[in-house]
């Protein structure tokens, strides 16, 4: 009775909400982080470079907002902002897959992209006109958790239901 | 649309006339300076005073933060740079009063160091007398002629029953004074038999005696005389910071000889690379042509002998890029990846149209695209910003234009806002809201082809295209550089098969009856042609097979430009969060006002994080997948030696004359 009335549709389709938003906000949080400590580091000799720090920190920021749509993408259309929509257990597993790829990648990407981003910080340190160069390398990293948000937002947006 | 032509300046001039000759190049902004050829270096170079002229900037330097923090000139929201002639400053006396004040604000600022240090020694000595402040007798007292005086401190929480303890038996008196949480503070009369058991057994609980600075006076006598002193510094320090007021007044004074003296340092440093001989100095220098005249006009003026070379072969001058009024504004991106190398293609022009196009496609709402526009444009117009801050922004103004124009194609007016509002607001109901949209659409929109999230499938193909046009053009600029090096057929082979290939495809695409056979033709142009630098037919053969397995890279390169799909959605879905937020509370007052917060708020930060985003992947398309098809970099920038401009604009003329010895 418990578990039936916990497996449903509705809740596996938010858990997958909860996962996207749960897995790429924590990647992005730990990159943020990191890149944030070494910025720090890079301001105690030059405070003037603070722009170009807040750049490279910004980036590994994107994943979780990533995130933040495809749970607001899935709360959305099962309409949990409005009138609800029932779910079948398959139809709630279809949703909690669907936020698989950027809750997985966001997290992993996030991570990897900030410790380019940290080598950019090292980088703007040195030479800080080549800001340019560090932020087109840390954004390399990020590509793949665009086609990740990608493939979440087609997954969602064209789900069997409502 | 190209790289400047440099020509390399020779120019020899008698050394008392190095100085000027400097000054005005710097003033020109035309020539950038080269090591002279090291053959010519015999005889040094004409004595620079760079050690002075260095410490003068730091000097300057020094003061400066120093008048503007006190200054109470009008604070502007954009502040405008002096416009004065420096030769003038030099020559009218101003010079000689911006040191004044310099010199002034440096005297207040060590007397200030040095009322500050005393005050501090002051408090140390008051708070060494502050415990005692209730002990009546003189401090100089040290006992009878029979006995002795112990002054000083027990530990914190020593309780009185201790110290009884301790003097338990001896002929000693004791009187506690005061005690506060760092100490117990007694005085200790002690016979002079006593005093060396008496002193053993209180420093056995920790008792320590009292050291003072002085001791002629009570306790409260001294720490009033130190008081008074205090007071007295409190006063003269206010006096000195009225005095920093009123110097802070000739701020600007100051901030002009900083970029007047920081001229002179550059002038210096420049003088010692010059090469010499025992009465002339040789300055050699990169110009690009277009600039030749003016130059040549303030050499002739300043008696030098000069002339112009082309460049010698394996000379690499510096890149100076020329756009037109748009274009040029695209150059700092082109320059964030790297310079095109000296005699090659300046991609800006090209560049500069499809980031625009792209940062509008990727960036598609004309809420944000006009905040965008007119945030840039009223800045440049209103702030008087830089050369290099003026062009960031109209990059970015040019952009939000794009972005207007895509958003009203895609229906995105902050979001979906237009549909939020008449929904929660106006009360409308899904069926009576517009659909305005070419395409066939289900729900309401406002769109004027469709909308993104609606119809994803078709922003898909929309990006996809628009990064097939991408790539097209940069596979059509390799052929263009092929073809202007006179290599017609390598530009057909590399460019034109492939181009048979992609014609194949989409005509086959359509279902037409020449595409099997155009694919066809593009396939074995392909391999046909691709190995042909290769020797013997077989390695020609694999050669060929290569150039079509580098299809796979068109291929990921041209899904690269579905990131356009998604960061279009990602600022459309957050745009939507913002607009359901703000609308919550429906169409009451406190569901306004509440709206007009959120809004404001919300759509900010969205609009920020986006610019960055798009900002950032735009770049990576050029980058790496449009200059991937033809760039060659490897150039420096053009950097002209120049005045100092950074808190004033030299309004000196050209020509004129600038004799200042120091």
């Amino acid at each position: 009775m418990f578990f039936t009335e916990l497996l449903n549709g509705q809740n596996l389709a938010l858990l997958g909400a909860a996962f996207a938003a749960i897995l790429a906000g924590m990647g992005s949080a730990k990159g943020v982080g990191m890149v944030g400590e070494a910025g720090a580091g890079l301001l105690t000799e030059d405070p003037s470079k603070f722009g170009k720090a807040l750049i490279l920190q910004a980036l590994p920021g994107t994943q979780g907002i990533y995130g933040l749509i495809t749970a607001f993408l899935i709360v959305f259309k099962i309409g949990i902002l409005g009138t609800p929509v029932a779910l079948t257990i398959g139809q709630g597993a279809y949703f909690l897959m669907a936020a698989l790829p950027i809750g997985v990648v966001g997290y992993y990407s996030a991570s990897k992209q900030a410790r380019v981003a940290i080598s950019g910080v090292s980088l703007i340190a040195k030479r800080p006109d080549e800001v340019g160069k560090a932020i087109t390398s840390a954004a390399l990293v990020e590509t793949y958790a665009i086609f990740a948000l990608l493939v979440s937002l087609l997954m969602v947006l064209f789900a069997p239901v409502g | 649309m190209s790289v400047s032509k440099m020509e390399k300046l020779t120019a020899v001039v008698p050394r008392e006339r190095a100085d000027a000759l400097l000054r005005k190049l710097m003033r020109l902004r035309a020539v950038s300076p080269v090591q002279p050829p090291s053959e010519n270096t015999k005889y040094p170079p004409p004595k620079g005073d760079v050690a002075g002229a260095a410490e003068r900037v730091s000097r300057v330097e020094a003061v400066l933060p120093v008048l503007a923090k006190r200054s109470v000139r009008k604070m502007r929201l954009f502040p405008e740079r002096t416009k004065i002639s420096h030769a003038a400053f030099r020559t009218d006396g101003s010079y000689e009063r911006a040191w004044q004040v310099v010199a002034g604000t440096e005297r207040v600022l060590e007397e200030q160091r040095r009322l500050r240090a005393e005050r501090e020694e002051l408090l140390a000595v008051m708070q060494a007398y502050t415990p005692y402040l209730d002990y009546r007798q003189r401090l100089d007292f040290t006992g009878t002629a029979q006995t002795e005086l112990l002054l000083g401190a027990l530990p914190g929480g020593t309780s009185q029953e201790t110290v009884l303890e301790a003097l338990e038996g001896r002929a000693a008196v004791g009187q506690l004074i005061g005690e506060d949480g760092a100490g117990l503070y007694l005085s200790v009369l002690v016979h002079s038999k006593e005093r060396e058991a008496t002193a053993r057994a209180l420093s056995a609980i920790g008792f320590l005696a009292a050291t003072f600075p002085r001791r002629d006076g009570t306790a409260k006598a001294l720490f009033d005389r130190a008081d008074r002193r205090r007071a007295e510094i409190d006063e003269a320090l206010e006096g000195l910071e009225t005095r920093l007021r009123s110097l802070s007044e000739r701020l600007s004074e100051v901030e002009v000889l900083c970029d007047v003296e920081t001229t002179t340092l550059r002038a210096e440093e420049q003088k010692e690379h010059l090469a010499a001989t025992a009465g002339y100095t040789v300055l050699c220098a990169w110009c690009p042509v277009q600039q030749k005249e003016r130059v040549t006009r303030v050499l002739e003026r300043e008696g030098a002998c000069f002339e112009f070379e082309e460049p010698a072969e394996g000379e690499e001058p510096p890149i100076l890029l020329q756009n037109n009024s748009f274009a040029k504004n695209f150059e700092w991106v082109v320059g964030m990846y790297s310079y095109p190398a000296y005699g090659k293609l300046d991609p800006t022009f090209v560049m500069s149209i499809f980031y625009m196009l792209i940062f509008g496609l990727m960036f598609a709402d004309a809420g944000y695209g006009l905040v965008l526009s007119l945030a840039c444009f009223l800045l440049v117009r209103f702030t008087h910003p830089r050369e290099g801050m003026k062009r960031f922004l109209l990059m970015f103004g040019y952009c939000g234009l794009s972005c207007i124009l895509f958003g009203v194609l895609f229906g995105s007016y902050f979001g979906n806002f237009p549909l939020a509002f008449l929904e929660s607001f106006l009360g409308k109901t899904p069926e009576q809201m517009p659909n305005l949209s070419l395409l066939p659409a289900e729900a309401a929109n406002v769109a004027l082809l469709f909308d993104p999230i609606q119809n994803p499938m078709a922003f898909l193909i929309v990006s996809l295209g628009v990064g097939a046009l991408h790539l097209l053009a940069g596979m059509a600029v390799q052929g263009f550089i092929l073809c202007r090096r006179g290599k017609v057929l390598d530009a057909i082979f590399d460019v034109g098969s492939y181009w048979l290939l992609f014609a194949g495809i989409a005509t086959l695409a359509l279902g037409t009856t020449v595409g099997p056979w155009l694919t066809l033709g593009g396939v074995v142009a392909i391999v046909a042609t691709q190995g042909r630098h290769k020797k013997g037919i077989v390695s020609k053969f694999i050669g060929g097979l290569g150039g079509l397995y580098s299809l796979i890279n068109f291929a990921s390169d041209l899904l690269s430009y579905s990131r356009i799909l998604a960061l279009g959605l990602a600022s459309a879905v957050v745009g939507q969060v913002v607009n359901i937020l703000a609308t919550l509370k429906g169409g009451s007052v406190v569901g306004f006002i509440l709206m007009v917060v959120v809004f404001c708020v919300g759509h900010l930060l969205n609009l920020v994080i986006n610019v960055l985003g798009t900002f950032v992947h735009t770049s990576r398309l050029q980058y790496i997948e449009f200059f991937g098809k033809f760039y060659e970099d490897g150039g420096t920038p053009f950097k002209p030696m120049e005045a100092a401009d950074r808190y004033s604009e030299d309004t000196t003329p050209e020509d004129a004359e600038t004799v200042i010895q120091n």
